[in-house]
């Protein structure tokens, strides 16, 4: 606080930023303040009118206006902040407990890593291993099942790396301390399944609303409403078309292995922090508990600090992270500026897998753990002397038509292998309609409940489609 | 002051008198706690270190004056935001400010929790008995008889009584310092200004979590003119409201926190990763079941060691070069109820990993055994442990039947758990898929920490292999 109080100086008004509340009236001891008598043209309200020749300088009524720039004393100068020296909190309060970035954008950098023997895990353990080399070390979250064992992993690894693992009150709070923790610049990250998910909807909206990154693990369980715990892929809808509420969308990434698990979860921050926007990873039931084998990557992720970090130091204290835009131009503008980041996303980041597909006539299309049973179900199909083959897309959204356009024209039947009503085959109904191509006819396996396609149905469906069109 | 911005430049681009006026109505209590939050700010020399969230509800526009890092947070959510911001960064000075509807009605939950936490947090609880940003509707903390815009006939008993937030935190054990002021006079505007100064000075030393509740005037809504707002304060409010030092904790600093670790060599280790080590020699793939990818089905109740065992199986098929998958699946009576495994090992890749037409299936009990050797592919190998599962009927022609007691075995060992070991050597030696030293160098990578298990899993293994050999010399 300035200190020139000594001189007791009087109190100051610009009547055009006083409301006319009255309160310093009451405040004043020596009835120094009166109200107003005359309409401000400026403002349309009746600023008090003062008569300081009883003044004393007590600056009580300076204590009672509640406008900054309303009652000041006669020294400030108006309208221009006071220069002053802060001091320095480090000689106030002893150490510090980390280092504080002096710098407003601090690269991230990348640690070798030493060669290690292929690991053996599930699919959450591998995802929450991909996290901690991807540099997260802030994860929050609320048991469920089939998703917690990668929360459990990361619960007791991350204090004995000075992180934080944070078993919040509900889903929505953990959402919100990833709009903290994530507004803050730090990677932070989410194992949750799909009541959970649906919980922290709102908070992804304000994410994306704010531009905070932050990963969302989702490991998709058998729906609606409680459902059960066995896998199924109906959270599609949701994170690709329905995010929140308001213009939305993310990255949304599908593994299908324990390994794409690691790789995807990594790469995940690192998209997320690229387009300032939450990333959902997508897997089912089955993923998450399958073991299987993953290799490491040859680098650690030691993050930096963004420039437009909420952190709390110098570089960055004008920041804000905010998603409410009162006039609707500015609004208009930021979803203009949304859209721009949503189209750059759709050119730049599709992803896919291709099996088998250079000649396919019967083409089948799947993701997560179906798109194991359908790539075995490609394999038998390919012994009958069927051209079959396999599309997986790897981003959910932006559905990868740029790599689907090319395949179609040899082939004759489209079969989309799905644990959900459609909704993976809804992704790719509206990216072919965008795209305007007329594609070949459309069939589907699926199944719903904690239940997945099974090579022997998928396979089925290739048979009886080959007998037809032959 | 310098805690606020020169010009309110986020506030319609600073254009015309909102460069310097608040949004807030007329005497409105936030003012004053502004001016209070901003006054100890600058005392405190922390401008640099402050983040402030900012709510939903009138205060949604702080960010428009404080000269700080600011983040505004969803309504009631601004405690959680709060601790995600300190523990990104432990320097940082954080403070949730919030009013009645966002800190005591929709956030209700993160307020308490995050209190009861107790990490070094500011809360400010801007309580004025209305919602002020939606028109006036019936708040947690409006008084009985309060006519509000949901209310019109006045709150009544079946709306409920005021909730008295600063007593409720003040009874948690997490926060340290837990005052209740109000802005009615001189003498009340003193005290609000110290209590906001000492709940950021609890947190500035890592005391631990500080709630400051502040009785404040909503002349708009309540639809009284300033000063009779301020007397309304007083002589409504107070008394369900009592002022006062609800906690104040003598504690001493605590709350401390490195930077995170990012060294190689140490998440590596927690994660589990071994150095390379040497790969083992190559050994054929063994073509007799299929010609690339075998499936194995082991399957029984909770407690039988299917899991343990498959996933054995696949860390050594690993080990051996091929590739390999376990899927779990464990019936909704997972306590002792059924507990399969699909395993599936491949020299090139796994397409599919779960194992409907098993070619090898191991059963530990009837309904396994019942359930699943139906489903194994022609040509395969059905293992059952012949201690649980007296003369089975219905089992399909067409496939190798080797019923060993593997429970008998391992009891005769002195540890009956040990017969998913038994049952693992037996498989080895029936099905050979992959060398009886791979299994074993895996089993004693898994029990480095156990030594002691060593020479009895051994045994096991080795009386598993012994009983299938013998079993199948009398055939």
């Amino acid at each position: 606080m300035s200190n020139a109080t000594s001189a007791r100086p009087k109190p100051f008004l610009q009547p055009e930023y006083c409301k006319g509340c009255l309160r310093c009236i009451e405040a004043c001891p020596r009835d120094c303040i009166t109200p107003g008598d005359e309409i401000n043209p400026l403002t349309g309200l009746r600023p008090v009118a003062l008569h300081l020749d009883n003044c004393n300088g007590c600056s009580l009524c300076i204590q009672a206006c509640p406008e900054p720039y309303g009652l000041r004393r006669q020294a400030a100068r108006p309208c221009v902040g006071d220069d002053f020296e802060l001091e320095d909190p480090a000689k106030l309060f002893g150490e510090r407990q980390v280092a504080n970035h002096s710098a407003g954008d601090v690269p991230d950098t990348f640690v070798p890593l030493p060669a290690c023997d292929p690991m053996i895990l599930k699919g959450t353990y591998a995802a929450a291993i991909g996290a901690l080399l991807a540099g997260c070390r802030h994860v929050f979250g609320y048991p469920i099942t089939p998703s917690t064992e990668g929360a459990e992993l990361m619960a007791k690894i991350l204090p004995k790396l000075n992180g934080s693992f944070v078993q919040a009150v509900s889903e929505v709070a953990a959402v919100n301390m990833m709009y903290g923790a994530g507004g803050a610049g730090v990677p932070c990250l989410t194992f949750t399944s799909s009541p959970g998910f649906s919980l922290m909807l709102e908070g992804i909206s304000y994410m994306i609303g704010a531009e905070v990154p932050g990963v969302f693990i989702n490991i998709m369980r058998g729906g609606p409403g409680l459902g059960n715990i066995g896998p199924e892929q109906a959270d599609i809808k949701l994170a690709c078309r329905g995010l929140g509420h308001g213009n939305t969308h993310a990255l949304v990434l599908a593994p299908s292995t324990p390994q794409e698990m690691l790789e995807l979860t990594r790469e995940a921050f690192e998209l997320s922090f690229l387009y300032r926007n939450p990333v959902v990873i997508l897997g089912d039931g089955y993923l998450g508990q399958m073991t299987g084998i993953v290799k490491l990557p040859a680098t650690l992720r030691r993050p930096g600090l963004p420039a437009w970090a909420v952190w709390g130091d110098r570089a960055h204290r004008h920041n804000l992270i905010c998603s409410i835009a009162l006039e609707e131009t500015d609004l208009e503008q930021r979803n203009r500026h949304l859209n721009i980041k949503y189209a750059e996303i759709s050119a730049h980041e599709q992803r896919s897998d291709l099996y088998r597909c250079e000649d396919a006539e019967m083409l089948v299309v799947a993701c997560n753990t179906p798109a194991r049973m359908a790539k075995g179900a490609v394999e038998a199909a390919r012994a009958h002397g069927v051209k079959a083959g396999l599309f997986r897309p790897i981003t959910l959204w932006p559905f990868p038509i740029d790599a689907l356009l090319p395949v179609l024209p040899t082939v004759r039947q489209l079969i989309v292998v799905e644990a959900s009503p459609g909704q993976l085959e809804d992704e790719m109904r509206l990216a072919l309609s965008h795209a305007g191509i007329a594609p070949p006819p459309i069939d589907h396996v699926r199944r719903f409940g904690g239940l997945l396609p099974q090579q022997s149905e998928i396979l089925a469906k290739i048979l009886n489609y080959q007998e037809v069109l032959s | 002051m310098s805690v606020f911005y020169e010009q309110f430049n986020r506030h319609s681009h600073g254009e015309g008198l909102k460069g310097h006026s608040t949004h807030y109505c007329p005497g409105c209590g936030h003012g004053l706690v502004h001016r209070d939050l901003a006054e100890a700010i600058d005392g405190l020399g922390i401008q640099d270190r402050t983040v402030l969230i900012s709510p939903v509800g009138c205060a949604v526009f702080a960010h428009y004056y404080f000269d700080v890092g600011n983040s505004q947070a969803a309504h009631g959510r601004a405690p959680a935001v709060a601790l995600g911001h300190k523990l990104a960064n432990p320097e940082a000075v954080v403070i949730s400010y919030q009013g009645d509807g966002d800190l005591a009605s929709i956030g209700l939950a993160e307020t308490i929790s995050i209190a009861q936490m107790g990490l070094p947090l500011t809360v400010i609880f801007v309580n004025n008995a209305i919602y002020g940003m939606t028109g006036g509707q019936l708040a947690p903390t409006s008084l009985m008889g309060q006519r509000t815009a949901t209310s019109p006939e006045g709150r009544g008993r079946e709306m409920g009584r005021p909730l008295k937030m600063a007593e409720l935190i003040a009874q948690l054990d997490g926060p340290v310092y837990v005052e209740r002021v109000a802005l009615y006079d001189a003498k009340q505007r003193v005290k609000a200004r110290k209590a906001i100064r000492k709940a950021l000075q609890f947190q500035v030393e890592g005391r631990g979590y500080a709630f400051v509740e502040v009785l404040a005037e909503c002349p708009t809504h309540l639809k009284l003119s300033p000063p009779e707002t301020e007397e309304w304060v007083k002589t409504q409010m107070e008394p369900v409201f009592p002022l006062g030092v609800k906690k104040d904790l003598t504690v001493d600093p605590w709350f401390k926190r490195g930077a995170p670790s990012f060294e190689p060599e140490a998440v590596l280790g927690l994660s589990g990763a071994d150095p390379l080590g040497e790969q083992r020699p190559a050994t054929p793939w063994p073509p007799h079941l299929h010609a690339n990818d075998i499936a194995i089905k082991l399957a029984g109740a909770g407690g039988d060691g299917a899991q343990t065992a498959a996933l054995l199986l696949t860390r050594a098929a690993i080990a051996e070069g091929y590739d390999a998958t376990h899927i779990p699946s464990y019936g909704p009576e997972s306590r002792g109820g059924t507990s399969y495994a699909d395993v599936h090992i491949a020299e090139g890749e796994v397409l599919n990993p779960a194992a409907p037409e098993p070619h090898v299936l191991l059963a530990f009990n009837a309904p396994s055994l019942a359930k699943f050797a139906p489903q194994v592919a022609e040509g395969g190998v059905i293992l059952y442990d012949s201690t649980i599962v007296k003369d089975p009927t219905g089992l399909p022609p067409g496939r190798r039947i080797i019923p060993i007691p593997f429970t008998q075995i391992a009891a005769d060992l002195g540890r009956p758990m040990v017969k998913n070991i038994v049952a693992l050597g037996a498989m080895q030696a029936v099905v050979n898929v992959l060398p009886a030293g791979s299994i074993l160098d895996t089993l004693h990578q898994v029990l480095k920490d156990k030594p002691a298990l060593l020479p009895l899993n051994d045994s096991a293994f080795a009386a598993g292999q012994q009983a299938a050999e013998a079993l199948h010399a009398t055939a």
